[in-house]
């Protein structure tokens, strides 16, 4: 419950407290001990208080501006005034004293936000009612006591209460906000955990459904096809350590790798580079060196692999011995074009990417 | 003998040119001097060589482009033949003037077409000079047809003529024309040199580019 829902709500009761006391206990009081008028008036100026004060609750705005309220409360002190002063002498906290609590509500209802005025405002009407009291002289100070205590130890309290709920609303919004946090913490942890180890997997490929497979004797090295995933499998995993090291040209590099892989199975590569090293983003190199890796890994006797860098695009391409039937491709990029053609025996295989 | 293909080596490793006379002889064109000095292209037999086979890096860091540069004002037709495969130096060389540049990983193949096309006073652009064209960015690089980029990128990519012609579905002479245009069009820019007017202007003769392709 955040601050503006506890004042709004304390200054919705108040309203319906104030209304009440002023209909209910306060007019056949003003109505049966004929008072003169400034007494109808000060009546006049606090109804006129309470409908503004109502107004604005109705219209959805329950805390009025420091202004607003300073007037407010200016307006239900000389109320007070002329209310006490109109009293007949030493009825003062009597029978005949309708104003007495009823502006003490009425602080209450335009100050609740407001403690310190509040106090302050409180304060200042009790004292004159006191000294207006004193002045006449001859009251019961009994009974004087017993109304002074009654009503304004009543009002401090629902001051108070509205002090404590505050309080507790705002240990509760932030408790809440506290655990909404936890709560976003965990589920980005959690993300953040699929994604590596989605990445991870999408990075090994095909690795460790092959490992599963031959560790199970699912197949046998025996087979072509096998080896031939054996082969894709050595040229990710090489691929892969090569991705993560710091060097000027990661591209060029990761391509290296590849190279050098097949030329251990006994290919003869050649790599021929062509243009500057541009920035290429991790996501784009997997698309471009992926289908030369392929195509290294099926390839028999010779393979050529090239690297050309022109102002507008990236392309990475092969030309080798290889068997008609490639490797599966995995996801690419949308920005990554790839394409792969057989011409006379031998697969050719280009990645291409535009810089812009 | 005015027709005959002759070549004079300079290379700093006797290993090279030991080899490069082994291919050249193999392919009938003989060697009539080597050195590991470009002095050795300028006197002797050397002198009358119709082409020079020139490593660009002579035993120092810096690529003799000076050495290539005197050559080429005097008329001679060199190719290059470096171990390094720097696409900045690669062009510099085209714009000097030399005919070909041959990095030492291509092999016999590709040095004795380029030497025969460098008697005749011809280009020829083996698969890594087509990349370095492909690659080029520089300000002055002449305008290409998407045609003629995508002939320079699969002849890179793939080493091989008929490969390109499959793949682009032209014939092996289109692909060898449209190489030769490639190098007219750079021929035509930047400092003059008698190589690369001979070059630009027999393509002019051959109907093989107009003057408003340049």
């Amino acid at each position: 419950m955040t601050d503006h829902a506890v004042f709004a709500t304390t200054r919705r009761v108040l309203v319906v407290v104030v209304f009440a006391t002023q209909l209910v206990l306060t007019l056949p009081s003003l109505v049966a001990h004929h008072q003169g008028p400034a007494a109808w008036a000060a009546y006049v100026l606090l109804t006129s208080v309470l409908a503004f004060v109502a107004g604005h609750v109705v219209a959805g705005r329950a805390e009025p501006s420091a202004g607003c309220a300073g007037a407010l409360a200016a307006v239900t002190l000389t109320s007070s005034v002329l209310a006490t002063t109109a009293l007949p002498a030493g009825a003062s906290f009597g029978p005949a004293d309708w104003a007495f609590g009823l502006v003490g509500w009425y602080l209450l209802l335009v100050l609740v936000e407001r403690p310190a005025a509040l106090v302050a405002a409180l304060a200042a009407h009790v004292c004159f009612c006191v000294a207006w009291f004193l002045h006449a002289g001859n009251g019961d100070a009994g009974t004087a006591g017993v109304v002074i205590l009654s009503g304004t130890s009543f009002q401090l309290g629902v001051l108070v209460m509205t002090r404590v709920l505050l309080r507790d609303g705002r240990l509760a919004a932030r408790a809440a906000a506290e655990h909404d946090a936890a709560r976003t913490r965990e589920v980005l942890a959690r993300q953040r955990e699929q994604d590596l180890r989605e990445g991870f997997e999408g990075q090994l490929g095909a690795l460790l459904p092959l490992l599963a497979d031959l560790a199970d004797e699912v197949v046998s090295t025996a087979d072509e096809a096998t080896r031939l995933r054996c082969s894709v499998a050595a040229v990710q995993l090489r691929r892969l350590f090569a991705e993560n090291d710091d060097v000027p040209d990661p591209l060029l590099h990761e391509l290296t790798a590849c190279v050098d892989v097949a030329e251990r199975r006994g290919v003869v590569v050649s790599l021929a580079v062509s243009g500057t090293a541009t920035p290429v983003p991790t996501e784009v190199r997997r698309a471009l060196v992926a289908p030369m890796a392929r195509a290294l890994a099926a390839a028999g006797g010779r393979a050529k692999v090239s690297l050309l860098r022109t102002a507008t695009e990236v392309r990475v391409a092969v030309v080798a011995d290889a068997p008609d039937v490639l490797p599966e491709a995995g996801d690419v990029p949308a920005s990554v074009l790839v394409e792969t053609s057989v011409h006379s025996g031998l697969v050719r295989s280009e990645a291409r990417w535009r810089t812009r | 003998m005015a027709d005959e293909v002759t070549a004079v080596v300079v290379d700093d490793h006797p290993v090279v040119r030991a080899g490069v006379e082994h291919w050249l002889s193999s392919a009938g064109i003989p060697l009539v001097a080597s050195g590991e000095d470009p002095g050795v292209a300028w006197t002797g037999p050397g002198a009358r060589a119709a082409v020079v086979v020139l490593d660009l890096h002579l035993g120092g860091v810096a690529p003799e482009l000076s050495a290539l540069r005197k050559l080429v004002e005097d008329g001679r037709k060199v190719v290059v033949y470096s171990m390094r495969a720097d696409d900045e130096v690669v062009l510099q060389c085209l714009e000097i003037g030399a005919l070909s540049y041959l990095t030492k990983a291509e092999g016999a193949d590709h040095l004795v077409q380029a030497v025969r096309a460098a008697a005749a006073g011809q280009s020829y652009t083996p698969p890594a000079l087509a990349g370095a064209l492909a690659g080029d960015r520089s300000e002055t690089r002449p305008a290409l047809s998407p045609r003629e980029t995508e002939v320079l990128v699969e002849w890179f990519q793939s080493e091989s003529k008929e490969f390109v012609a499959q793949r682009l579905n032209i014939t092996l002479s289109t692909v060898n024309s449209h190489l030769e245009r490639i190098r007219v069009k750079y021929a035509a820019i930047g400092r003059q040199a008698p190589t690369k007017a001979a070059l630009v202007a027999r393509a002019i003769q051959d109907g093989l580019i107009g003057l408003d392709d340049l």
